[in-house]
C-alpha cells in the first residue's frame, strides 16, 4: 500500500472543518448546530491524529491531544445537549433564531 | 466709649455712619424670621410667637420707628460732630488735626510687603474736613426729616395695598422693606461722603445706585416704575464705565486711592502721567459724575425716577444721591485739568438751560421738580467748573435743603389729593392745605433766587463766578448767559407750579376734597421751610459773599484755586439775576396767577415748540433709535442663532433629520450624530449565533488571508 503523505490527511481535515463550520452557520436547528461543533472537532482530530504518524516530533502529543478532543467533544456534547433541551423547555424550540435574546 | 470718642472724635462719624446699617441689619433680620416662621403662624410654639412679635401678617411700624430712630441719631450725632469740628478746626496744629478727625486700616492687601515694594492694598478710612463735616450735616438732618415724612407719607403700606394702577393686583403692604432700604441708603451716603479714598467712595458709588433702583422700583407691579428703575441702573452704568476709567487711571499712577495722598502728590510733583492721561482720568472721573447727577447727557434717568415713592424722590433725587456726583467734582477737584473743568463747565450749563426749558411746559407736579432737580445740579457743575468751588458746594448744602422742602411738599399734596399728580387737575389748594402750600411757597422763592432765602446766596455766587469767567475770557460768553436766562426759566416754571396746584380755584373732584396731611408730614415741611430760608445766612445779610456756609467751605477748598473768581462782578450778575428771576416771576404771575392771558393761546402759537419741549428735546427717542434698539435687535440675533427651531425628539433622530442653522441646532446635531451611531452599532450585536460564526468565518479568512499577503 502506498503511503499517501501527510498532505491528504491535511486535506482531508480542512475539508471535514469546513463542512462542520458550514453546518455550523448554516444549520438553523441546535442539533445541526452542535453536530457541526462535532465535525469541527473531529476535523481537528484527523489532524493530530495525521500529525501524530507522519511528524516524528509530535508522536505522542498528537495522540494525547486526539484522546483529550475526544473526550472535550464528549463533555461539550453533554453540556450543549443540556442546554438545548433547556432552551427547549423554555421556547418549545430548537431554532437558534429564537435564541437572540443577548442582542444590544 | 465717651474717652474712646473723646480721643479720635471723628468716630462719632463712624457711629453715625453705621447706625443706618444696624437699622438696615435689623430690619432684614427680622423680615427674614418672620418669612421663615410664617408657616408656623398657626400652631402654637415658639415661632408663631416670633412671627406675630415681628408683626404678623402685617408690616410692623416698630421697624420703621427704628430705621427713623437711627437715623434721627445719626443727624444729632453728625450735629454733635459738626459742632466740635468746627471748635477744632481753628485751634489745634494741622498734625494732631489729622490725628483726632480721620483714620485709616487696611482693608485688603495683595502679596507680601517688603520696603523695596510695598504690597498692592486697598484702604478703608475717614477724613473729616469742612465739606464732609457740612455735607454729612446736611444729608443726615434732611434724611432723618425725610424719614418722619415717611412715617406719614407711606403709611398706606401698613395694610393690604390694591395696586390698580396698571396691574391690578392686591399685595401685603411693604412699610418695612421701604424703611429697610432707605436705611441702607443712608448708610451709604453717609460712607460715601466720610470716605478717605476712591475705592471706598467707589463702593459706596454702587450701593447708593443699587438702593436707588431699589426705590425707584419699589411698586414693581407697575410696568413705568420697573422700566424706570432699569432705566436709572443702566443710564448710570454708563457713567460709572468711565468713573472705572478713571480709577483704572489713579491706581496705575498714584498707586494709592487715597485723597490726601494723591492730592499731595499732585501739589509736590504735578501728575505723575503724560498729559493726555491726566485730561482723560479727570473725564472718567467726571463721566461717573455726570450719571449720578444727571447731567447731559446722561439726564434721561431722573424724571423718569419719580416712579418711586415721593419720599424717594425727595432724598435721592433732590437732597442726596444726586448730589453725590457734584460732591464727587468737588472733592476730587484738583485730579480735573482745566481742559476738563471746562468741559464740566458746559455740561452743567447745557444742563441747566435744557433742564430749565422741559419744566416750562411739565403738567407732572414731581416731572417739573425732578427737571428743576437737573437744571439745578447743572448749575452746580457750572459753579465747580469755572472755578467756583464754593459756589457750587453751597448750592449743593441750600438746593438740598429746599429741594427737599418741595419734593416733600409735592409728596404732601400728592397725598392731599389721594394720588393726583397732574398740576392741571389741581388749584385752590392753599385754602384746604395752608401749611403745604405756605411751606412750599418759602421753598419757590428759595430756588427762585429772591433776596435772602438760601439759594439767593448761592446761585448768586454762582452767576458771578461765571461772570467773572466769562468776562475774563470772552469765548465762553455763553456759559454766562445761560444761567441768567435759565435764572429767569426757573422762577416761572417754579411759580407756574405754585399757582397752578395752590391758586385759583379747585379744577377736579381730586382737588376739592383735597386735606390738610397729618403733622408728621408737615413739620418736617416746616422745619425744612426754615432752614430753606436761613442756612445760608451771614453778616451782612444782603451781601451774598458774606454767607457763613460759604465761609466755613472756603476753608475745605483744595488747594491753590486755579479758577478764576474775581468778586467785582458780584452785583452786576446779581442784579442781572435778580432781573431775570423777577421777569420769570412775572411772567409766571401773568400768565397763571391773575390770568392775564391765557396759557393754552401761548401753547397753540408756538405748537411746535411746545411739542418739541413736551417730548423733552426727543431724548429718550434718539437714545431709543441710537442704543437701545440695536441693543434690542442684536439680543434678538444672538437669540435667534442660539435657539433651536424645534427640540429633537425621537421622531427626528428616527428621521435623521438635523437643523444646523443655529448654534442649538450644532449641538443638537452633534448629539444626534453619535445617538444615530450608536445605533448602527448596536445592530452589530444581533444575539443571532449563527452571524457571529459567520463574522468569525470570514474574518478568520480575512486574516489568513492578509497573512498570505503580507509574507507571500
Amino acid at each position: 500500500m502506498t503511503d499517501l503523505g501527510l498532505t491528504p490527511y491535511l486535506c482531508l481535515g480542512a475539508f471535514l472543518f469546513a463542512c462542520g463550520l458550514l453546518c455550523i452557520a448554516a444549520k438553523r436547528n441546535a442539533v445541526g448546530v452542535l453536530m457541526g461543533v462535532e465535525l469541527v472537532l473531529n476535523a481537528a482530530n484527523v489532524n493530530f491524529v495525521a500529525c501524530a504518524r507522519y511528524v516524528p516530533k509530535f508522536a505522542l502529543e498528537g495522540q494525547v491531544f486526539a484522546l483529550l478532543v475526544i473526550v472535550l467533544a464528549a463533555g461539550e456534547a453533554a453540556v450543549a445537549l443540556a442546554i438545548i433541551l433547556n432552551f427547549y423547555n423554555n421556547h418549545a424550540t430548537v431554532d437558534v433564531d429564537r435564541a437572540d435574546e443577548l442582542k444590544g | 466709649m465717651v474717652s474712646w470718642l473723646l480721643a479720635t472724635p471723628g468716630r462719632l462719624y463712624v457711629v453715625a455712619t453705621l447706625l443706618p446699617l444696624a437699622a438696615y441689619f435689623l430690619l432684614l433680620v427680622g423680615g427674614c424670621l418672620r418669612a421663615v416662621c410664617r408657616p408656623y403662624a398657626h400652631s402654637p410654639g415658639f415661632a408663631r410667637f416670633l412671627y406675630f412679635f415681628l408683626g404678623g401678617h402685617r408690616p410692623l411700624k416698630s421697624g420703621a420707628y427704628l430705621a427713623t430712630g437711627a437715623i434721627a441719631l445719626s443727624a444729632a450725632l453728625s450735629i454733635v460732630g459738626l459742632v466740635n469740628f468746627l471748635g477744632e478746626s481753628d485751634s489745634v496744629s494741622t498734625i494732631e488735626f489729622d490725628h483726632r478727625w480721620a483714620e485709616r486700616t487696611t482693608w485688603a492687601q495683595v502679596g507680601p510687603s517688603d520696603a523695596a515694594r510695598p504690597a498692592v492694598q486697598l484702604e478703608l478710612g475717614y477724613r473729616i474736613d469742612h465739606l464732609t463735616a457740612l455735607m454729612f450735616a446736611m444729608v443726615a438732618f434732611v434724611s432723618a426729616w425725610i424719614f418722619v415724612f415717611s412715617l406719614g407719607y407711606m403709611a398706606d403700606e401698613t395694610e393690604e395695598v390694591h395696586e390698580d394702577h396698571e396691574a391690578h393686583v392686591k399685595r401685603p403692604g411693604r412699610y418695612g422693606r421701604f424703611f429697610l432700604f432707605l436705611s441702607l441708603f443712608c448708610f451709604s451716603m453717609l460712607n460715601l461722603l466720610i470716605a478717605d479714598n476712591l475705592f471706598q467712595v467707589f463702593i459706596s458709588w454702587e450701593l447708593v445706585g443699587v438702593c436707588s433702583f431699589f426705590l425707584i422700583g419699589f411698586y414693581h407691579e407697575r410696568d413705568s416704575a420697573a422700566f424706570a428703575a432699569n432705566k436709572a441702573f443702566i443710564v448710570n452704568r454708563v457713567g460709572d464705565a468711565g468713573f472705572l476709567i478713571g480709577l483704572a487711571l489713579v491706581w496705575t499712577y498714584f498707586g494709592t486711592f487715597n485723597f490726601a495722598d494723591i492730592f499731595a502728590e499732585l501739589a509736590t510733583r504735578g501728575p505723575p502721567m503724560p498729559e493726555h492721561l491726566f485730561v482723560i482720568m479727570g473725564i472718567g472721573i467726571f463721566l461717573g459724575c455726570v450719571g449720578k447727577s444727571a447731567q447731559f447727557p446722561l439726564h434721561t434717568w431722573l424724571p423718569d425716577a419719580m416712579e418711586g415713592p415721593t419720599p424717594v424722590s425727595a432724598l435721592i433725587h433732590a437732597a442726596t444721591m444726586v448730589a453725590a456726583g457734584v460732591y464727587l467734582v468737588g472733592r476730587a477737584y484738583p485730579l480735573f485739568a482745566p481742559e476738563v473743568r471746562l468741559l464740566i463747565a458746559y455740561t452743567g450749563a447745557i444742563t441747566l438751560f435744557l433742564a430749565a426749558t422741559i419744566a416750562l411746559v411739565q403738567t407732572d407736579i414731581k416731572r417739573v421738580l425732578a427737571y428743576s432737580t437737573v437744571s439745578q445740579l447743572g448749575f452746580m457743575m457750572l459753579g465747580l467748573g469755572v472755578g467756583g468751588w464754593v459756589a457750587g458746594l453751597l448750592h449743593l448744602l441750600t438746593h438740598a435743603f429746599f429741594k427737599a422742602l418741595l419734593f416733600l411738599g409735592s409728596g404732601s399734596v400728592i397725598y392731599g389729593c389721594h394720588h393726583e399728580q397732574e398740576l392741571p387737575k389741581m388749584g385752590g389748594l392753599r385754602h384746604r392745605m395752608p401749611v403745604t402750600a405756605y411751606t412750599m411757597l418759602i421753598g419757590v422763592l428759595a430756588i427762585s433766587g429772591t433776596p435772602f432765602f438760601s439759594g439767593w446766596y448761592s446761585k448768586d455766587m454762582i452767576l458771578s463766578n461765571a461772570l467773572g469767567f466769562a468776562l475774563h475770557d470772552t469765548e465762553h460768553m455763553a456759559l454766562c448767559i445761560l444761567p441768567l436766562v435759565t435764572a429767569g426759566m426757573t422762577a416761572f416754571y417754579m411759580f407756574r407750579l405754585w399757582y397752578l396746584a395752590f391758586a385759583g380755584e379747585p379744577r377736579s373732584h381730586a382737588a376739592e376734597e383735597a386735606h390738610e396731611s397729618p403733622w408728621v408730614m408737615t413739620l418736617p415741611l416746616v422745619v425744612l421751610a426754615i432752614f430753606s430760608v436761613c442756612v445760608a445766612w451771614g453778616w451782612p445779610l444782603w451781601d451774598p459773599h458774606a454767607s457763613y456756609l460759604g465761609h466755613l467751605l472756603e476753608k475745605a477748598r483744595p488747594g491753590p484755586a486755579h479758577g478764576l473768581a474775581p468778586d467785582d462782578t458780584t452785583h452786576s450778575a446779581g442784579w442781572l439775576a435778580l432781573l431775570a428771576a423777577a421777569a420769570g416771576f412775572g411772567l409766571a404771575t401773568l400768565m397763571y396767577g391773575v390770568r392775564k392771558f391765557d396759557p393754552a393761546v401761548v401753547k397753540a402759537k408756538a405748537g411746535a415748540a411746545y411739542a418739541f419741549l413736551r417730548e423733552k428735546w426727543h431724548f429718550d427717542e434718539l437714545y431709543d433709535a441710537l442704543f437701545v434698539r440695536p441693543a434690542v435687535a442684536l439680543g434678538y440675533g444672538t437669540a435667534r442663532f442660539d435657539k433651536r427651531a424645534a427640540p429633537p425628539d425621537e421622531a427626528e433622530i428616527a428621521d435623521q433629520s438635523v437643523n444646523v442653522s443655529s448654534l442649538d441646532g450644532v449641538l443638537n446635531a452633534l448629539g444626534l450624530g453619535t445617538a444615530i451611531l450608536g445605533r448602527k452599532l448596536r445592530e452589530a450585536q444581533s444575539g443571532l449565533i449563527r452571524r457571529y460564526v459567520t463574522v468569525l468565518m470570514l474574518v478568520a479568512v480575512a486574516l489568513f488571508a492578509l497573512l498570505v499577503v503580507v509574507y507571500a
